[in-house]
């Protein structure tokens, strides 16, 4: 039918393919108006109306027509289609009607007004800047935040800039929550903590506001001293390695000597345990010769005796340089050159192809001494 | 028959026209006042579809939704004196279109502008009668609460508005005292690394101390138990000749010295000046002859 036409395309059209092909408009138009004419002619001619008439029905119908032709592009223009991660919210005459599910919707132009969000996509929003903490000290923190939007029409509906006012909400309760936080809290372990404050707080406001929107979740990007004192705080990390350092290497130290210690305890308790037998050892095989000895003496006493003495003195006569002094009384002035007789014999230590030099002067020395006691003695006799 | 269907056309023009103009629609988010002839007839159209008398009634449309007043950075004083850069916000809504038309012409504009007025006077208030401490971390919600419900019943009465919420945003100190709380970190800072450095050289002290105290007394306990463990040897061993050389005290001490002896005059260069008249040289003397 000729409604099709100001759909534009005949393909795009809904019901393009049903009717009898794509029919002109201007034939479309003649058939419908000479159908009308008829009409409306039999009802002049059984009214008794006079001529002109005809021109009269010309106009009406082209009206109804036109009014026919309007009420079909109206209607076309309430299709829309909701995608999958859309809600549409409708209002009616200016007030909220429904909120629709995706798919393809139709809704009265003009008289609804529809208006798409997006409900799935995650926004962001983002924040930076120094603030205060709890102990007045100053933190340089950029967050960002994601959410969605969880009732489109209160987002629509309830806040004029939900997106400003998320924002102005996500400063003030970051601010509070790091106003209410130590300065090392905030920097170090306790971010998560400050993350999860700041969105509770941020969706406590949001909801007061009924903005519709769903904080999914805080993120504490950066939290640091500002870079005015960034020095300041990177020696102290550097003095914390320091203190390890210095730690460690002094456990390095006593790891070392203390076990060496223990290793020389160990050898003087060996060392001594060593002397302990050995001293036993020796005073029990003493004790035995000894007393074996002893056993034989018993037996016969005066020949070992005189036996031990004698094997004794040849021992240690028999090594040693001598000289045999026959004095009887000492009546006699002797003199004897000991000195030079040390020094010989020192001599004779030292060179050995001299011994028999000083044998054979020792044996002088001797002979003489004897020979001037036995004057003496003849002497004296 | 032309100027009759011009006439048709003309007068439902005419419909049209003053249909368009006798229908007005307040949307969901708006408010709107009915004047008539300038006064205020209906104070709270309601949204949907009205009928007005054309150029009798006229329609002033204000925002239903929250709206947010953004105030410039401000500075105020603490209770002690303290300057601080103070940002806040404030969300409002109409709550009565009335009192809103009357008092600010219905411009949005202007309302901000009282309200603004409003809240820094409230803001300087609170902020005069409280510590820094408190307003930084301590009382920023009751403050917030409080300043909310004192100008929350004056906004109502006079401008028609209703305060939702007041925030602060950032509350800074003035970058000149910013930076004396910069010089403050780092001195903390400072004092910190320091304290640090010489936790680390007192316990390198004390591990050290410690482990050379250790190593002492290991060496005396090793001393002590080997002088101990070299008495039982000195106590048994002479245990042990005592019982033996008790046998024979006196042929001991002829068996020892003579291995004194041994030991004293065995060395090599060693000289002897001996008497002939010794015990040992009798027979040298005498010879086998004076038997």
């Amino acid at each position: 039918m000729a409604w099709n036409e100001p759909g534009g395309g005949n393909d795009k059209d809904p019901w393009g393919g049903k009717d009898q092909g794509p029919p002109d408009l201007d034939e479309a138009l003649k058939k419908l108006q000479e159908r009308l004419n008829k009409l409306f002619g039999t009802g002049k001619k059984g009214g008794g109306s006079g001529k002109g008439g005809s021109d009269f029905q010309l106009g009406g119908s082209a009206l109804v027509v036109i009014a026919v032709i309007a009420v079909f592009v109206w209607g076309l223009f309430g299709f829309y289609q909701v995608d999958q991660q859309e809600r549409a919210v409708v209002l009616r005459l200016g007030v909220y009607h429904s909120t629709v599910l995706p798919g393809l919707r139709w809704n009265p132009p003009l008289i609804d007004e529809v208006t798409k969000i997006n409900v799935t996509k995650v926004r962001a929003a983002s924040s930076r800047g120094q603030m205060l903490t709890e102990d007045e000290n100053i933190v340089d923190i950029a967050l960002s935040v994601q959410y969605t939007v969880n009732d489109p029409a209160n987002f629509l509906l309830k806040v004029k800039s939900p997106e400003l006012s998320l924002e102005h909400a996500l400063e003030s309760a970051l601010r509070h929550v790091v106003g209410s936080s130590k300065m090392d809290q905030v920097i170090t372990e306790g971010r998560e903590e400050i993350a999860v404050a700041t969105q509770q707080r941020l969706q406590t406001y949001l909801d007061a506001y009924q903005s519709g929107i769903q904080v999914a979740k805080v993120n504490i990007e950066d939290a640091q001293p500002p870079s005015q004192v960034q020095d300041a705080f990177d020696d102290v990390t550097r003095a914390k390695e320091d203190r390890e350092r210095l730690k460690n290497e002094a456990e390095a130290y006593a790891n070392g000597i203390i076990p060496e210690a223990r290793g020389a305890a160990q050898r003087q308790l060996e060392e001594a345990q060593a002397y302990k037998e050995q001293v036993i050892a020796e005073a029990e095989g003493e004790a035995q010769r000894f007393t074996q000895l002893l056993a034989e003496y018993q037996r016969a006493p005066n020949v070992t005796r005189e036996r031990l003495y004698i094997d004794a003195m040849q021992d240690f006569y028999g090594k040693s340089s001598k000289v045999m002094v026959d004095v009887d009384g000492g009546s006699n002035m002797m003199y004897l050159p000991l000195d030079k007789l040390m020094e010989k014999s020192s001599a004779a230590r030292a060179e050995r192809s001299q011994e028999v030099d000083i044998r054979e002067l020792t044996d002088k020395v001797i002979e003489q001494l004897r020979r001037d006691s036995q004057g003496s003695r003849r002497e004296g006799r | 028959m032309d100027s009759r269907n011009f006439t048709v056309i003309l007068a439902l023009l005419a419909v049209v026209v003053i249909s368009f103009n006798s229908l007005f629609i307040v949307k969901q988010t708006e408010r709107a006042v009915m004047l008539k002839f300038g006064e205020v007839v209906n104070p709270d159209v309601p949204p949907g579809l009205h009928v007005k008398v054309p150029f009798m009634n006229t329609v002033r449309k204000f925002e239903r939704r929250i709206l947010t007043l953004d105030a410039p950075t401000q500075r105020f004083l603490t209770v002690e004196k303290k300057p601080l850069d103070v940002d806040f916000y404030a969300k409002w809504k109409v709550s009565d279109t009335q009192k809103f038309y009357t008092a600010t012409n219905g411009e949005e504009i202007r309302a901000d502008a009282l309200l603004a007025q409003r809240i820094n006077t409230g803001l300087r208030n609170k902020f005069g009668e409280r510590t820094f401490h408190e307003v930084v971390s301590g009382e920023r919600d009751l403050l917030m609460t409080d300043l909310t419900r004192d100008l929350n019943t004056i906004t109502v009465n006079e401008f028609g508005i209703e305060l939702v919420d007041v925030r602060v945003k950032r509350i800074d100190l003035p970058s000149q005292v910013s930076q004396s709380v910069f010089d403050r970190m780092k001195s903390e800072r400072e004092r910190e690394a320091r304290e640090h450095r010489s936790t680390g050289r007192e316990l390198a002290e004390k591990i050290r101390a410690t482990a050379d105290r250790q190593r002492t007394i290991i060496a005396a306990n090793a001393y002590r138990d080997a002088q101990i463990i070299r008495g039982e040897g000195d106590a048994m061993s002479a245990r042990t000749y005592a019982a033996a050389y008790n046998a024979n005290p006196e042929f001991y001490a002829f068996v020892r010295s003579l291995r004194a002896y041994k030991d004293s005059f065995g060395g090599d260069g060693d000289m002897l000046v001996l008497d002939s008249d010794s015990d040992f040289f009798r027979y040298l003397k005498e010879g086998a002859g004076k038997r």
